[in-house]
């Protein structure tokens, strides 16, 4: 029956969906986890890298997070091509704006801006709609520090904090477990919190600073700076996530070995 | 012709073998007659910069033998006091030194409530005015209610716009009657659009002023206010060469427009003659 | 031959604009006013080829009103400035550009007042006291006297009946009424014009 309905984008199956668009999200929910924490004094991204052959060239430093602008970075998840072609958009708007207006565009012009492009892929004929979600975080002088989250159908959101890609859903519901008591973290506190929310999340077993990118963005004297961590900083942010984690484990054991076994 | 091909000149009439067949004929038909379709596709003088150009062609009329004076030469005034609107006009039509008319209707009644008046170039003036009665007629349909006459100027001001600088020469009021009351807008073909309580346009306008100015007041009556219109016209035709003829005179009421009197200039000459007299 | 004035203070931006509407030597108008609120914290104030101003003066505002209705926010004035030269140099160089002279003046709450000069030329300029037309010629010098960087909106507007003095003095042409305009964190607000009538009894030494 799908058969019918699922060759084109733009037909409607009679159930009224759009079989085409769901089939990008779903392709995407199989793609490297990226994550995004909204912090009082910063904003991160923190994404898996899934290609970690020894082979590659580690000059090339950053393959799933992309600087846009002055103020904005965003990470991927999805078809790695179809992401080209969105981010050099991205900047392409971002640049487009600011020759017109002489300001940096704000933060969810340039995601609205996109997603329009995305929708346009999802209605027009004899086109496949883009397999990208992404995340975006950003400052602006009009609603300070911003993440956002945009997925193939051209739907855009504004996060405190999301993730998006594999196991998405396990990791959202951690994040908000973890955010459910607290208005808001500080920055250190995040990198902490993505480095747990990875670990749990990921298929294998063990994390790796190969397999971890992060990225954080902050206002320092009113420029904005953004910076990629280090993979000593990713890996000692890693090993204490691992003694947090065999102490509690330890501690666990001591209890239960304390309980009278009944 | 390769130089042809680049130059993009290769198509052009005047580099065919042979010079006029009649398919070139029917094709040149269409493309300068297609405004009659679309009144707004109305086709550009085969020049460069026609503003400046059709002057020269003008100014050498002597040398080549092309004669092209356009009609000219008017006095139109209109101002608004409590009563109403009133508007006021010549009638003579000239080309050049050559009277072409002395029984012109500078007045165009557009709807029952709406009146233009014609300045500068006579069938620009008729041509715009032509269809802007066509689309305060659509507007009418397509709303169910009259325009506005800030509406309808502003239809005026934007193709005046459109077409600034290729040529064209009109200095219209428009006079009107609606929801915001009495109406009165001067638009020209710079493109400029203003709204006013006095306007006086063309070649007479600096004498109508002179009559008008001096005996203007918001509270004229009526008949007084009819009577200052005709009079400064009157001056204006005495005055000046271009204008002449019937001076009709237009009455805008919240019951929509009248037209209050056509008379002869020399009539109103001879009368104002004996009036002076006998004093 | 029609004059535009502009001051920025350390919070506000003044404009002034005589009211003429002239075609060749006749007078058509005495009432004509220049300065456009664009915005509620937006002042645009045109002169030039007729019909050029109204119609370019409207597109910018227009525009500036949908960036609002699609954002929810205001274009800032710096912004403002920037977009409206970027369009001007885009019809400089197309077969239809507009003869305009304007000043795009505005307040924002981060970036305090801007007073942007641009010419027909799309050339722009922030400044602290600016002028457009003839009549500005007789101004610059007292600005130079009278301004300074705490101005107020007071000594501002006084500022603009000295130079309006001077052009219906030593300019050949008339110039009878002068509107003004004020923005600032309030918003826009039109102040008492300043006419050779208003001006019969002031003392500009004093």
């Amino acid at each position: 029956m799908a058969r019918r309905y699922d060759s084109r984008t733009t037909i409607f199956s009679p159930e009224g969906r759009l079989y085409q668009v769901e089939y990008a999200m779903e392709a995407i929910s199989h793609a490297g986890t990226c994550l995004g924490i909204l912090a009082e004094d910063g904003i991160l991204l923190a994404a898996e890298c899934r290609s970690t052959n020894k082979l590659l060239d580690s000059a090339i430093p950053s393959e799933k997070i992309y600087r846009l602008n002055e103020n904005m970075v965003c990470s991927v998840a999805g078809i790695t091509s179809d992401a080209n072609v969105l981010t050099a958009e991205l900047r392409l708007i971002a640049q487009r704006y600011q020759f017109s207006y002489g300001e940096v565009i704000p933060c969810e012009q340039l995601v609205s801006h996109l997603c329009d492009i995305k929708q346009a892929y999802t209605q027009y004929g004899g086109k496949r709609p883009f397999g990208v979600s992404l995340l975006y975080m950003g400052w602006d002088n009009k609603y300070g520090y911003q993440l956002y989250q945009s997925d193939p159908s051209g739907n855009y959101g504004g996060w405190k904090a999301t993730c998006i890609g594999n196991n998405f859903g396990a990791a959202i519901s951690m994040l908000k477990q973890e955010l459910a008591d607290k208005p808001s973290i500080k920055l250190e506190e995040a990198k902490d919190l993505a480095v747990k929310v990875l670990s749990m999340t990921l298929d294998t077993t063990k994390l790796t600073p190969e397999k971890v990118e992060m990225a954080t963005l902050q206002r320092v004297k009113n420029t904005t700076v953004y910076s990629v961590l280090d993979k000593p900083d990713v890996e000692k942010l890693i090993e204490k996530y691992n003694k947090l984690q065999a102490e509690t484990e330890a501690a666990k054991k001591e209890k239960q070995a304390k309980q009278p076994k009944s | 012709m390769a130089l042809a091909e680049i130059c993009k000149i290769s198509n052009a009439s005047y580099m065919k073998p042979t010079a006029w067949t009649s398919a070139d004929a029917n094709e040149d038909l269409k493309t300068f007659s297609c405004n009659l379709a679309n009144p707004y596709t109305l086709a550009a003088p085969p020049f460069e910069n026609p503003m400046l150009n059709l002057n020269q062609i003008q100014a050498n009329s002597g040398k080549t033998g092309i004669k092209i004076d356009f009609d000219h030469g008017t006095t139109t005034l209109g101002f608004k006091y409590q009563g109403g609107v009133i508007l006021a006009v010549d009638s003579r039509a000239t080309g050049g030194q050559y009277i072409g008319s002395q029984t012109m209707k500078k007045i165009v009644e557009i709807n029952d409530f709406l009146l233009g008046t014609l300045a500068g170039g006579a069938a620009d003036c008729v041509y715009w005015d032509r269809v802007l009665s066509k689309e305060c007629r659509l507007h009418e349909l397509r709303n169910k209610e009259r325009i506005s006459v800030a509406a309808a100027s502003k239809i005026m001001a934007n193709i005046a716009h459109e077409y600034k600088g290729m040529g064209l020469s009109m200095g219209m009021m428009l006079a009107g009657y609606d929801k915001r009351g009495p109406g009165l807008y001067y638009v020209d073909s710079e493109g400029s659009r203003t709204p006013g309580n006095l306007f006086s346009v063309g070649s007479g306008s600096l004498f109508a002023y002179g009559v008008l100015d001096s005996g203007y007041r918001w509270d004229l009556q009526d008949k007084e206010a009819q009577d200052l219109g005709q009079r400064a016209i009157y001056h204006a035709t005495f005055r000046d060469a271009y204008s002449g003829g019937i001076i009709r005179v237009y009455h805008m009421t919240p019951t929509g427009w009248i037209n209050v009197s056509n008379t002869d200039c020399m009539e109103l000459h001879y009368k104002f003659k004996s009036e002076k007299e006998a004093q | 031959m029609e004059t535009l004035l502009g001051i920025k203070g350390p919070d506000f931006v003044m404009l002034a604009a005589d009211t003429t509407h002239a075609r060749s030597i006749i007078v058509m108008k005495e009432d004509q006013n220049k300065i456009h609120k664009a915005s509620d914290n937006l002042l645009i104030s045109t002169t030039g080829e007729s019909g050029d101003t109204e119609q370019f003066t409207e597109f910018i505002s227009k525009n500036i009103a949908l960036y609002k209705m699609r954002n929810g926010y205001d274009l800032s004035p710096r912004a403002a400035a920037h977009f409206t030269r970027k369009n001007l140099a885009d019809y400089l160089r197309s077969r239809t550009p507009y003869q305009v002279f304007m000043f795009v003046a505005g307040y924002d709450e981060t970036d305090g007042a801007e007073l942007a000069f641009i010419d027909y030329l799309a050339n722009a300029k922030s400044l602290n006291h600016a002028g457009h037309g003839y009549g500005a010629m007789f101004c610059s010098s007292i600005y130079d006297r009278y301004w300074h960087p705490n101005i107020t909106q007071d000594e501002a507007y006084d500022i603009f009946k000295k130079c309006i003095v001077e052009i219906q003095k030593r300019l050949v042409v008339n110039l009878k009424n002068f509107n003004v305009s004020v923005v600032d964190k309030n918003g826009v607000r039109n102040l008492e014009p300043i006419s050779a009538q208003s001006l019969t009894d002031y003392n500009a030494s004093s």
